[in-house]
């Protein structure tokens, strides 16, 4: 790999290299352990299927489908919002944070965002499970980004003793860590969104903001459904197990699993005729009764400032940075 | 793969959304109204499949389903792929709020397309529809992770290398996805035939189910 001549070339011996990268394996091993600890009760549920797949116990605790609104019930600055003028700002704001340029702004986004989510009385698990989710797409990120991105001028690589094919640039490992500060702090805010108000009243406030009827009906009705089918497929899966499937890397399961999607599609169809005239006997006519009423008073228009404020300045001051 | 937020630039994203709402309205007025529940239980459908993990060596990969979808609902199918992607976004964080457009796309667009695809290339037969469903099922993925790559390079010449990388990391999703919808469009074929007969005018899509007489297959 040739250097550019402006190019700044720091040389590390070897041991910097593994220390650099046992410390990346115990990270990671301790993330994978917390998390592992905040899913113990879904592991425990699984783990013996005969138990739980016909009771379609409502009460089990079901740690693979996240109810977004669990904490709708509690009392905060973000419950007291007009849902309209949350989902708004927020939205603005949201989209502030995704045009940041710099790591130190990006950092006071974060910090922003977990004293939001702490302002909403939300318990940090919820936040946790959805920075787990991004994970793997933002590590690979970290992991791609300095090696493959090219040197440019005034760029400091580093390369390390006997590797030298190897090149850490690391501008590239800046900009994947302005990513991940970013989407953390995007991901941290949606729960602030989404988690302090009823998920169909957060549905009905988009309606009122100009999102069409059909929309957010196809959002709730989805919504409602994802549960159902995973019932669904839960008890599938558990009746393919007792006829003793399991899961490898072979065709056979290949197999298995097309017709089980097969299978859902099947069911999901035949359970929609029947929904469907269900809600036509019930006087269903395309539009869902409107019985819910807003009200925007001074203080949530207040809120409402702060936070499209707070965006324009942290894009301003990364600008001006 | 979905992209998260912050990766892309912020006109990239914006610009995304503006394609994929003016898309999706054209997708939705296809269908009717009567349609609306079932392409929602479609739509929940795939996103329950998308937690199907098909194990694969030492790791595992999920299911992404778009040529399914685009079989299934022709061309509802982007308004279904879209709300899926909403929902996926908004439940687990599987692609961020501000990169649903482009999101929406990747997976929309390339369901769309192997709609139209596997109707074109079905035979009547049992083994046209078979070969059908695992070129769409290879060919979703195939679409996607293309125009997963050339979002990331809008991005700027630094996201190159993770283009390119997303590219080949899909390689084996491409096998997997197209002999799980083989064996699936198999079934269906063999199980409800009617549904493959979906076809780009929305009235059949309500008239199917529960008449036997009604499908046209010989």
């Amino acid at each position: 790999m040739e250097m550019k001549p402006s190019v700044e070339i720091i040389q590390l011996p070897l041991s910097f290299l593994l220390l650099g990268l046992s410390a990346l394996v115990v990270t990671w091993l301790l993330c994978f352990r917390l998390l592992k600890a905040f899913s113990a009760s879904k592991s425990s549920g699984s783990s013996s299927p005969t138990s739980q797949s016909y009771t379609g116990s409502e009460t089990e605790k079901d740690w693979t489908l996240p109810s977004m609104d669990s904490h709708a019930h509690r009392d905060s600055l973000f419950h007291r919002w007009d849902p309209r003028i949350k989902l708004l700002s927020l939205f603005v704001y949201i989209f502030c944070v995704a045009s940041i340029t710099q790591v130190p702004t990006a950092c006071i986004a974060l910090l922003s965002a977990i004293g939001s989510v702490a302002a909403a009385h939300i318990p940090f698990r919820h936040p946790l499970r959805r920075l787990a989710a991004m994970g793997g797409f933002l590590g690979m990120l970290l992991l791609i980004m300095p090696l493959t991105a090219p040197a440019k001028q005034g760029d400091t690589l580093v390369v390390f003793q006997h590797l030298s094919f190897m090149t850490f640039n690391f501008r590239g490992f800046l900009l994947a860590l302005l990513i991940c500060l970013k989407a953390s702090a995007i991901a941290l805010m949606m729960e602030p969104l989404l988690g302090t108000s009823p998920f169909s009243i957060t549905i009905h406030a988009l309606a009122r903001l100009g999102v069409p009827q059909q929309v957010c009906q196809m959002i709730l009705l989805t919504h409602r459904y994802i549960f159902v089918f995973f019932h669904e497929m839960k008890r599938m899966n558990a009746g393919m197990k007792a006829r003793g499937f399991r899961n490898k890397t072979n065709i056979e399961t290949v197999r298995t699993l097309g017709n089980f999607v097969g299978m859902l599609m099947v069911h999901s169809f035949e359970r929609t005729q029947r929904v469907y005239e269900a809600m036509t006997a019930r006087g269903y006519n395309g539009t869902l009764p409107d019985y819910i009423s807003f009200q925007a008073l001074q203080q949530d228009w207040i809120k409402g400032a702060f936070w499209i404020i707070l965006g324009v300045v942290l894009v301003g001051m990364d600008r001006l940075w | 793969m979905h992209i998260a937020d912050g990766v892309l630039p912020t006109s990239v994203a914006i610009g995304a959304f503006a394609v994929s709402i003016a898309v999706f309205a054209w997708s939705a007025r296809k269908a009717k109204t009567e349609d609306l529940p079932k392409i929602a239980v479609v739509t929940s459908a795939f996103f329950v499949a998308s937690l199907i993990h098909v194990p694969l060596g030492p790791t595992s990969v999920h299911l992404l389903i778009p040529g399914l979808v685009g079989i299934l609902l022709g061309s509802s199918a982007f308004v279904s792929v879209a709300l899926g992607i909403i929902l996926q976004s908004l439940l687990f964080q599987f692609g961020g709020i501000t990169a649903l457009g482009v999101n929406a796309l990747m997976m929309g667009v390339s369901a769309l397309l192997c709609g139209y695809v596997f109707r074109a290339i079905k035979g009547p037969s049992l083994s046209g529809h078979v070969f059908a469903g695992a070129i769409t099922g290879g060919l979703g993925v195939v679409l996607s992770a293309i125009i997963l790559a050339l979002f990331l390079v809008t991005s700027g010449e630094d996201f190159w290398g993770v283009a390119k990388i997303a590219l080949y990391v899909h390689l084996p999703v491409v096998l997997i996805e197209a002999a799980v919808s083989a064996f699936s469009v198999s079934f269906l074929y063999k199980v409800k035939p009617d549904l493959l007969d979906i076809s780009f005018s929305a009235t059949n899509l309500n008239s199917s189910p529960k008449e036997p007489g009604s499908s046209e297959r010989s």
